[in-house]
């Protein structure tokens, strides 16, 4: 079973400019993309359909990070996914070209929050997606008592189509 | 020498991204077959086939392919399809479905492209929106032949590029109620309406040639969405008015939001227990049912 990740570029044009912001104290901007779902030969279909930032003042000042969400951003997150029962992913961007990688602080973070969005939206797929300017990578939880698993491919919908292999 | 050596200007990677590719062709008609032969050549090294009908003598006006032999026999639309790809295409990853789309959806789904050679709007406008659904590129391409009275016929017909998100069928004014309504009725030309090979070839050349831009871009001004129109009786096509005019657009008939399987989408959440812990109820996904939902799927 493979975990493909599908946007439309216009989709992922719109978050690389909205995470490309800078912010009052935060190094960067995170945001999260509902998704919905579909089996489809042998693979699960991770379908993107909208964005929405994290409000400026739900950062918590933490130079350690690059951003730090605060509970209003999670909060608020839970309850996107709690009422329209979509798959949230969590999102940022590195920057850069190329195929990306989560930093170990991210990787940390993820495993930490994500999870919980099963509380709320069971029936759904949860992770998180890194960006560049051309590429992205993910993780995605199918359960919330298994370990996660990278999306193993990305197709982005536009002129011209985009898609890639990441493991 | 490499055969698609002559198309090297689609880039240095084109060979490999067209092998890479999988296009779905619902309809192997007179329109079909001339975009699955086309796609072959090109190099395309997926292909999901689609059409339940076997070739009978009418066809063999315009199913590019299709012998008489096949009339006799009756072989399968797709069969016949299948054998063109591999006469240049021999390694080809071919999924024939010699069914409604209905029954291929689940390999419709891991297309990267759609085209639409179908005959009904309804069809059609079901198809869009399944491709809609899966952020697939939808091409459709459709033709007719109109009575002008004393003055003749006139052959009329359509390539629209319908992007998800963008403006679609309906934006184009092309699938409307009248017509959704009207075809219900059956008080449309069904059956054997008139159909003739060359019309059939330009629309499909013009529909492979906007499908070869989204997949292999060889020039920077690249269309989100495209309408172009064709009149067989002063041999033109061209942009319809609302190209110009929707480009740009969103479409306000396929809210960005309809997207997967609904029924995943709004099964019932789990519910959390005295203790306070969560327990798995139905609606909840586990890594096991997401295996079943997937083989269920591939069945």
């Amino acid at each position: 079973m493979r975990i493909i990740f599908k946007a439309t570029a216009a989709l992922l044009n719109r978050i690389r400019a909205d995470l490309g912001r800078p912010h009052a104290f935060a190094h960067e901007r995170v945001g999260f993309i509902a998704a919905g779902l579909t089996a489809a030969a042998g693979n699960v279909l991770v379908l993107a359909h909208e964005y929405r930032p994290v409000e400026d003042r739900d950062y918590l000042p933490d130079r350690s990070v690059g951003a730090m969400m605060g509970p209003e951003a999670i909060r608020k997150a839970l309850q996107w996914a709690m009422r329209s029962r979509v798959a949230l992913f969590h999102v940022h961007s590195h920057g850069g070209y190329g195929i990306p990688w989560f930093s170990g602080v991210d990787l940390r973070e993820n495993a930490k929050f994500v999870p919980d969005f099963f509380k709320v939206a069971p029936q759904c797929a949860h992770g998180a997606i890194v960006l560049t300017e051309d590429a992205a990578n993910g993780q995605v939880w199918l359960d919330r008592r298994q370990p996660c698993r990278s999306i193993d491919a990305f197709s982005v919908t536009g002129v011209p189509l985009k898609k890639w292999r990441t493991t | 020498m490499n055969r698609l050596d002559r198309q090297s200007f689609l880039g240095p990677e084109s060979e490999h991204v067209l092998r890479q590719c999988t296009v779905g062709l619902v309809g192997l008609g007179g329109g079909g077959s001339h975009v699955v032969q086309q796609l072959a050549h090109l190099g395309v090294g997926g292909y999901v086939l689609v059409d339940p009908d076997k070739i009978d003598m009418t066809n063999t006006n315009r199913l590019v392919g299709g012998t008489l032999a096949d009339a006799e026999a009756e072989t399968l639309k797709v069969a016949i399809a299948e054998r063109v790809i591999r006469g240049v295409q021999p390694d080809a990853k071919v999924v024939s479905v010699p069914d409604t789309w209905l029954a291929a959806m689940g390999d419709l789904k891991v297309c990267d492209v759609i085209v639409g050679a179908v005959d009904s709007y309804k069809e059609r406008d079901q198809l869009e929106r399944f491709a809609r659904r899966h952020l697939i590129p939808y091409l459709d391409i459709g033709m007719d032949v109109h009575k002008l009275g004393k003055n003749g016929f006139l052959i009329s017909g359509q390539v629209i590029m319908s992007m998800p998100g963008g403006p679609c069928l309906r934006c184009c004014g092309l699938v409307t109620e009248e017509r959704l309504t009207l075809e219900a009725q059956a008080y449309g030309a069904a059956g054997g309406r008139p159909q003739v090979v060359w019309p059939n070839g330009v629309l499909a050349s013009t529909a492979v040639g906007l499908l070869a831009q989204i997949v292999t871009p060889w020039h920077p001004k690249l269309l989100e969405f495209v309408y172009l129109e064709y009149d067989g009786n002063k041999g033109t096509i061209k942009p319809n008015a609302r190209m110009e005019l929707l480009q740009g657009k969103s479409c306000p008939h396929h809210p960005t939001e309809e997207v997967g399987d609904p029924l995943v989408r709004h099964s019932r959440p789990s519910c959390q227990t005295a203790d306070g812990s969560h327990q798995q109820k139905h609606g909840e996904f586990s890594a096991d049912k997401w295996q079943l939902f997937v083989e269920k799927d591939k069945k």
